[in-house]
């Protein structure tokens, strides 16, 4: 039995003559690897960066547990979320940057080498992060994500820039984390990998939701590549 | 709040290019000290120029007021905890663990007050400790009063504790830190020190005049054509550093909560 863990509600957002997100009205199931799809600027990011109050919406509400996310009582332990491979000051090592994220909600230390294991990174603790690979940064950013042990994860393109060994260890860690039951929300363009990993697929073309529903029921037979060009861009295979 | 001021605090501590700024404040206070008393007394000795040298104690006040001058620091210091957050995207992670924006920027608010007194306290102390040292070069010399460090430490304390809250809001306002930055030093170095000279009437109500007038020590009109008369007695001088802080911290919390993080 799944119940919805985050939903967007009629959804609009608009940056004086774009308008970047509209009318957008999706669910996640708890649960569930969910795939968020859309070509380049269709509104992917913003939808995301709304629900994690990062973007004032227009127009509409993003809700997470049924309340915005800025409700939550412990955000870090309940979401956690990778936005882009930034999100940490270059000047400081794995270790310091961690620390930082720790101490601002109260996580104990000793989770900070648990979330460095788990990301593989426990070669480079005491490195600065400017001289870290872009799979490294996703690692970390990954790492900051898990540290408070959320059940919820929203990714947004973790695989952008990633090598073909870096997209195989993601797929493993976001399978891996899907297998303990957590409600994954995962934007990719990488549609061959999605096509593996994800159990519900939305789809959002120019700001507005095209598709919505299980893998299956969205390909329809054909691959996932398939399915989403002829949603976008009308195109059959 | 507690576990925010922390956080606010190791970044502060971390960061290295922080620790250079601090040293870099102590220079430019060491300066400040030391290089007026190789003026004085070199224009009194070889140039006839008329100015007292640090034999008398107008030299001696004119020589020490400067310690406090390294407020330019703990605003750019304040400009940094803010900006940092833009600059490297770490203003999404911040505001992930700490969705109520306006708690981050009271914690940073807070954490640049400490840091702006931190800054100025040694940048004092590098000012007054040069300030000595370089006097024993130039013997005899009259006393230095106690009175007059003390008026120049709470000028110094108070600025920077204000300092760093109006570097919290200018830094929210503009974001980018180059030009952040920039204008900062322009406004303090240039633009403020030529309004303060050549203006009083305004330049008096500027935080570079609340702070002269705060540290309330005249050289003597004959000799550096200074007064303190000229400047707010330390009560008022107080209030408007005050009043900037809360500008400054209003300008910070509106500007802040109403952003979008793209």
């Amino acid at each position: 039995m799944t119940s919805t863990t985050i939903e967007f509600r009629n959804l609009s957002k608009q940056y004086k003559d774009v308008l970047a997100v509209s009318n957008f009205s999706a669910q996640v199931q708890s649960g569930r690897v969910t795939g968020f799809l859309g070509p380049n600027g269709a509104g992917k990011s913003t939808a995301l960066r709304c629900l994690l109050g990062l973007v004032n919406p227009t127009v509409g509400e993003a809700l997470i547990k049924g309340g915005p996310y800025s409700a939550l009582s412990n955000p870090i332990k309940e979401v956690g979320a990778v936005l882009d491979s930034r999100g940490f000051h270059p000047g400081l090592t794995a270790l310091q940057n961690l620390k930082v994220m720790a101490s601002a909600s109260g996580i104990d230390f000793s989770r900070i080498q648990e979330v460095l294991k788990v990301v593989d990174l426990e070669g480079a603790t005491n490195k600065r992060t400017k001289g870290f690979s872009l799979g490294m940064k996703q690692r970390l950013s990954l790492a900051i994500a898990m540290l408070g042990d959320p059940e919820i994860l929203i990714l947004d393109e973790p695989a952008n820039g990633l090598d073909p060994i870096g997209i195989v260890w993601l797929r493993e860690f976001v399978r891996k984390l899907a297998s303990e039951g957590r409600t994954i929300l995962v934007s990719s363009h990488q549609l061959a990998e999605m096509q593996n990993t994800v159990d519900d697929v939305l789809i959002i073309n120019k700001g507005i939701l095209v598709a919505q529903g299980s893998i299956d029921e969205i390909r329809q037979g054909k691959s996932l590549e398939e399915a989403f060009l002829e949603l976008t861009l009308g195109r059959s295979a | 709040m507690k576990h925010l001021l922390q956080s606010e605090i190791r970044k502060l501590i971390y960061l290295r290019s922080n620790w250079l700024l601090l040293l870099w404040s102590g220079v430019f206070a060491a300066l400040g000290t030391v290089a007026p008393i190789v003026v004085l007394n070199s224009e009194r000795q070889n140039m006839g120029m008329g100015f007292s040298g640090t034999n008398t104690p107008e030299g001696i006040n004119a020589v020490f007021a400067n310690a406090a001058g390294g407020y330019l620091f703990a605003l750019i210091m304040g400009i940094l905890i803010m900006t940092n957050e833009y600059r490297h995207g770490t203003a999404v992670g911040t505001f992930l663990v700490t969705p109520k924006r306006s708690t981050v920027l009271y914690a940073k608010l807070i954490s640049a007050s400490i840091a702006g007194f931190v800054v100025q306290l040694f940048s004092y102390l590098m000012a007054v400790l040069s300030g000595f040292v370089a006097l024993n070069f130039y013997e005899p010399h009259a006393p230095v009063p106690m009175e007059l460090l003390w008026k120049v430490f709470r000028a110094s304390a108070l600025s920077g504790l204000v300092l760093g809250v109006v570097g919290v809001g200018l830094g929210a306002l503009v974001k980018n830190q180059v030009a952040a930055v920039t204008g900062a030093v322009i406004w303090t170095l240039i633009v403020e020190g030529l309004i303060v000279a050549f203006v009083e009437s305004i330049g008096k109500y500027l935080p570079a005049g609340a702070i002269t007038g705060l540290v309330d020590v005249d050289f003597g009109e004959n000799d550096f054509n200074f007064t303190i008369d000229n400047y707010l007695t330390p009560g008022p001088a107080i209030l408007v550093l005050l009043a900037y802080a809360a500008v400054f911290s209003v300008l910070a919390m509106r500007t802040t909560l109403r952003r979008d993080l793209d």
